[in-house]
Formats: C-alpha cells, sequence, structure tokens
C-alpha cells in the first residue's frame, strides 16, 4: 500500500469516528444498565448465600448449592383441558429439587440474559439446583453431566464441567464463535463460526476433539441470523438461507429454506422450504413432519415437508415434548410455561418462582 | 464499597469515555449502535469492576471489538451496518479533492462489513500493528492483512478515485 493511499486512509478512518456525538449521559446510562446486571446477580445469589458454608464442603470450586430442601409437596399432574389447568407456583425451597414443567420436563439452568455469569444449575444426580456467579455462558446437555460454560475473557475456549467429578476441562475450539447449542443425546457441541474471512461450523465431542467445516456463504446464501442448529435426531445441522433479494435491516430477510449439512463431513445434504429459523433441535416434531420456526413476522408452525404454514404460534423458541404437545414460555408473561397444543391452545399453565422471571431459561427432557 | 466502585467507574467513564465512543462509532457506523455497543461494554465492565478495575480500558476494548464481530453477545447482530445508498461513485480525476474524496470514503467504510471495519480501526485509528491487531481479535496475522486487503478492495471498487488520487500524490511527493 502507498504512503498516500495508507494516509489517506487514516484520515477517512479518524474523519468516521469524529463523526460522532458526545453522550452526555455515558456513565449514568453505563451505570443504570450495570446496575440492572448486579441486580440479576443479587437476586440468583440471595438463594444461594443461605448455604455458602455447606458450598464450600463441596467439590465444585465454582459452583455452589442452592437452599435447603423444601418439604415435599406433590406436584400436581398436568391434565389437557379445554381452558388452562393453572398450576400452583413453586414454593420458597424449589432449588432442592428439579423444577418439573408440564410434560415432564425440567429447568436445567436459568442465567441473566445477556450472559452475566449468575443463574441457577440443574445437579441431575443430586437433583437439586446450583448456583454460580463465575461464567458468562453456562449450558447444561440436555442429558447427562456435562455443563459446557464460556468465558468473555478467554473468547476461543469452552469448559466442560461433569458435575458428577466436579472436574472442569477447557478446550480451545476457535475463534469468532457464536450459537453454542448441544446435540439432543449431550455427546456434541456445536458452535457457529464467523471468523474474519472463515463462516462455518464446529462440532465438538465431549472428548474434546473438534471438526471444523467451512460452509461458503455466496453459495449458500444467508444474509442476516445466521446460526447452525441440530436437527430433532441430531444426525444433521442445519442453516437457514436467505433468497438472496437484497438485505434490509428493519425487518428479516425472507427465507428461502433450511439447508442441512452433515455435521460428521460438512456434506450439503439438502434444501427444505421452511420460511424460518428453528430455535434448535426441540423445535422438530418427534416424527419430524412439523417444525416451529421463527418467520418473518410471527412464530409459525410449519409442514416440513412442503414448507407449508399450517398455523401462527405465540413463541418460536418452543420444546416439542410430544407427538402434539408443544412446551414455552408465555410471550408477554414470561412469569409462566404452558403446555400448548400445536394450535397454541394453552392447556397447563405452569408459573414460574419468581427468581426466575427475569431470567433466561433452558428446559430438557427430565 | 458499592460508592468507591461507582466513584471509580464513573471517573472511569466521565475520563475514557468520549475516546471509547469514537472507537465504537467506527465499529458500529452509526451513533445509536454505538451507544449501545459502548454502555453494553461498559455495564459488563461495572459488573466486573473489582476484578479489572486498574485494567478497565483494555477489557472495555476488548469487549467492544468481540461483541461486534463475533456474535457472542446477540444473535440478532446483522452482519453489515445498513448505508441508506451505497456512496456515489467519485468520477475519475474528477476535483482531485482531498475532502470529496475522504466524504466518499467515509461513507464506503459505514458499508464494510463489520470485521473489515474492525481490522482498519484498530490498524488506523488504535495505531495497531498486524501483529497487534491479530492478538486483540484473536486471528492470525495473515488473516488481519488478507482482510486489509480485501476492505482495500472494497474501498476501490466504491471510490475508484481513491486510486486516482494517491496516485497523483506520490507523484507531486
Amino acid at each position: 500500500m502507498s504512503r498516500a493511499l495508507d494516509a489517506t486512509l487514516r484520515a477517512a478512518v479518524h474523519d468516521l469516528a469524529d463523526g460522532v456525538r458526545p453522550a452526555p449521559d455515558l456513565a449514568a446510562g453505563a451505570l443504570g444498565r450495570g446496575r440492572r446486571l448486579r441486580r440479576r446477580r443479587r437476586v440468583t445469589a440471595a438463594g444461594a448465600a443461605l448455604l455458602a458454608v455447606v458450598a464450600v464442603t463441596l467439590p465444585f470450586v465454582l459452583l455452589r448449592p442452592g437452599p435447603a430442601a423444601p418439604p415435599a409437596t406433590p406436584t400436581p399432574t398436568p391434565t389437557a383441558t379445554p381452558s388452562p389447568t393453572m398450576l400452583a407456583a413453586p414454593g420458597a425451597n424449589w432449588t432442592a429439587k428439579p423444577l418439573v414443567l408440564p410434560g415432564d420436563w425440567v429447568v436445567t439452568r436459568a442465567q441473566a440474559a445477556g450472559g452475566s455469569g449468575n443463574g441457577f444449575l440443574l445437579d441431575r444426580k443430586r437433583g437439586r439446583y446450583l448456583t454460580t456467579d463465575r461464567y458468562d455462558g453456562i449450558y447444561p446437555a440436555p442429558t447427562g453431566s456435562l455443563v459446557a460454560v464460556t468465558d468473555e475473557a478467554r473468547p476461543r475456549d469452552v469448559g466442560l464441567i461433569d458435575l458428577s467429578s466436579g472436574k472442569t476441562r477447557w478446550y480451545e475450539v476457535g475463534r469468532a464463535l457464536a450459537g453454542l447449542q448441544w446435540s439432543p443425546d449431550g455427546r456434541r457441541l456445536l458452535f457457529t463460526t464467523r471468523q474474519l474471512d472463515h463462516f462455518g461450523f464446529i462440532v465438538l465431542k465431549t472428548d474434546g476433539t473438534k471438526r471444523t467445516f467451512l460452509v461458503d456463504q455466496g453459495r449458500w446464501f444467508c444474509t442476516d441470523i445466521c446460526n447452525f442448529t441440530w436437527s430433532r435426531d441430531g444426525r444433521e445441522v442445519l442453516l437457514p438461507q436467505t433468497g438472496g433479494t437484497g438485505h434490509n435491516e428493519a425487518v428479516r430477510d425472507p427465507r428461502a429454506g433450511v439447508r442441512f449439512f452433515s455435521p460428521d463431513d460438512g456434506r450439503q445434504l439438502r434444501l427444505v422450504p421452511i420460511p424460518g429459523d428453528p430455535a434448535g433441535p426441540w423445535a422438530w416434531s418427534p416424527d419430524g413432519k412439523f417444525v416451529v420456526v421463527q418467520g418473518q413476522q410471527e412464530p409459525l408452525l410449519v409442514e416440513t415437508g412442503t414448507g407449508k404454514v399450517v398455523n401462527p404460534l405465540p413463541a418460536a423458541d418452543v420444546a416439542w415434548v410430544s407427538a402434539d404437545r408443544l412446551l414455552y414460555r408465555r410471550p408477554n408473561g414470561s412469569r409462566d410455561f404452558v403446555l400448548a397444543d400445536p394450535t397454541g391452545r394453552e392447556l397447563v399453565r405452569q408459573p414460574l418462582p419468581k427468581q426466575l422471571v427475569d431470567l433466561e431459561l433452558t428446559v430438557a427432557p427430565r | 464499597m458499592a460508592e468507591v466502585t461507582d466513584g471509580e467507574f464513573t471517573a472511569f467513564v466521565n475520563e475514557r469515555g468520549p475516546a471509547l465512543l469514537r472507537v465504537a462509532y467506527a465499529l458500529a457506523g452509526n451513533q445509536h449502535a454505538a451507544e449501545d455497543l459502548l454502555q453494553n461494554a461498559l455495564a459488563k465492565a461495572y459488573a466486573r469492576w473489582p476484578r479489572i478495575r486498574g485494567d478497565a480500558e483494555p477489557y472495555v476494548k476488548r469487549i467492544l471489538y468481540h461483541d461486534q464481530i463475533s456474535g457472542w453477545r446477540r444473535r440478532s447482530r446483522r452482519l453489515e451496518v445498513p448505508v441508506a445508498e451505497l456512496p456515489e461513485r467519485a468520477a475519475v480525476g474528477d476535483s482531485g479533492d482531498d475532502s470529496d474524496l475522504r466524504l466518499l470514503l467515509r461513507a464506503a467504510l459505514r458499508s464494510l462489513p463489520p470485521r473489515q471495519r474492525a481490522v482498519l480501526t484498530l490498524r488506523y485509528l488504535e495505531d495497531l500493528s498486524v501483529e497487534q491487531t491479530a492478538a486483540l481479535l484473536g486471528c492470525r496475522a495473515g488473516t488481519v492483512a488478507s482482510q486489509s486487503a480485501k476492505a482495500l478492495a472494497r474501498l476501490r471498487k466504491l471510490v475508484p478515485g481513491l486510486d486516482e488520487l494517491t496516485s497523483r500524490a506520490e507523484v507531486t511527493r
């Protein structure tokens, strides 16, 4: 590069930066946002404080157990009725046993959205929740005792904590990682990688072996939210595809479908004309005939064979817990989880403990 | 203790905020996104203040760059900063005016993908070497060089007058 070009570029970048206007309330705004992060931590840590002494006796250096066991209370049996059955809110000592949701799924993790590092984590072996204030991301496997954790201080790595032994192993995965997602069998982790000049996915096995597969975005176009997710059976991974008809920041780009890839060798397998993005493996019906996606405007139930929209739904982040039952967090009322039929008709409603209301939750089969 | 933290943090933001906002603006390309990007990074710094207080500025910058390019922060972060229109192409030998060229370049910079703009920001705004840029972005030096080359190629395409002017400047030096 010539010196003149170098100087011109330097001047242009400085010009660009100089275009910024002062933000007089920057400190106040950042303080407010930072305090909200801290408040979430305090809420989630409050229960754990009771047993802080017990915590140090456990083999987990970084995880602390939740409050003491509550008196046993029978969990109401969810039944499908024309109007939603309201279940009782869990008691104050809910952390002492798995929080079972309608459909027999459980809450496995609760953490402040945005990854402030605080939250609750289900220890399946001991049947209770632990709290943690160390990690920026906590991702329990849908089955078993492994928990993937991330730390912004080491953005290339992922840690795997085995809750049964308390051991943590860190693995270097790669650069510019996003969209960490467990396979449904809890044996592999999927990452989307957006390295500076590479785009693709990484599959990390729990023994630390990994494979990276680059995907040609010029050939398989994705101009919008482009994270890889697992299929319901964990045998394929998929990427939303856009039509390449232009990109508008104001709306989601129309989807041409989802393209399937092999997680074993990265081969492109097929394109299915689904007009939206599945949130993950549980968004697919067990028989694979339907999928819930985030469409351009709203969540949709879609027939996978034809791509035909069956009906809109209240939420896109759903778990298809049986052939005809969906479990999701109620939008505009995130205090409740609901079990609904595929039309979105609510059948059972389960309020959450108040400590979880403002947190992001992960659920998994019991 | 909280008052001490708040006081230290506020003093830090008051002192370094404007400089950090310039960096955020160069990365994000517009005022609203820059403030959002910076406030998010500062909030994370506040939440970790006892651990990073002596090293806050590098921490905030690291969060800024990684949030902007990595996608960890939010799935909805889009790939490119929107520009209302592509910058008009400069006619070759049009005016030879530096300010016109820089105006066009500034608009063209906004249209670069975040990764390419991040590389140029680190190299030209923060005056980091290729190696330092690579270390901060967590990539190889060769990748920084290739991203710089791609960015330059795109800028040349958008602003053809770039080469004309710089060639003239070289000749008349």
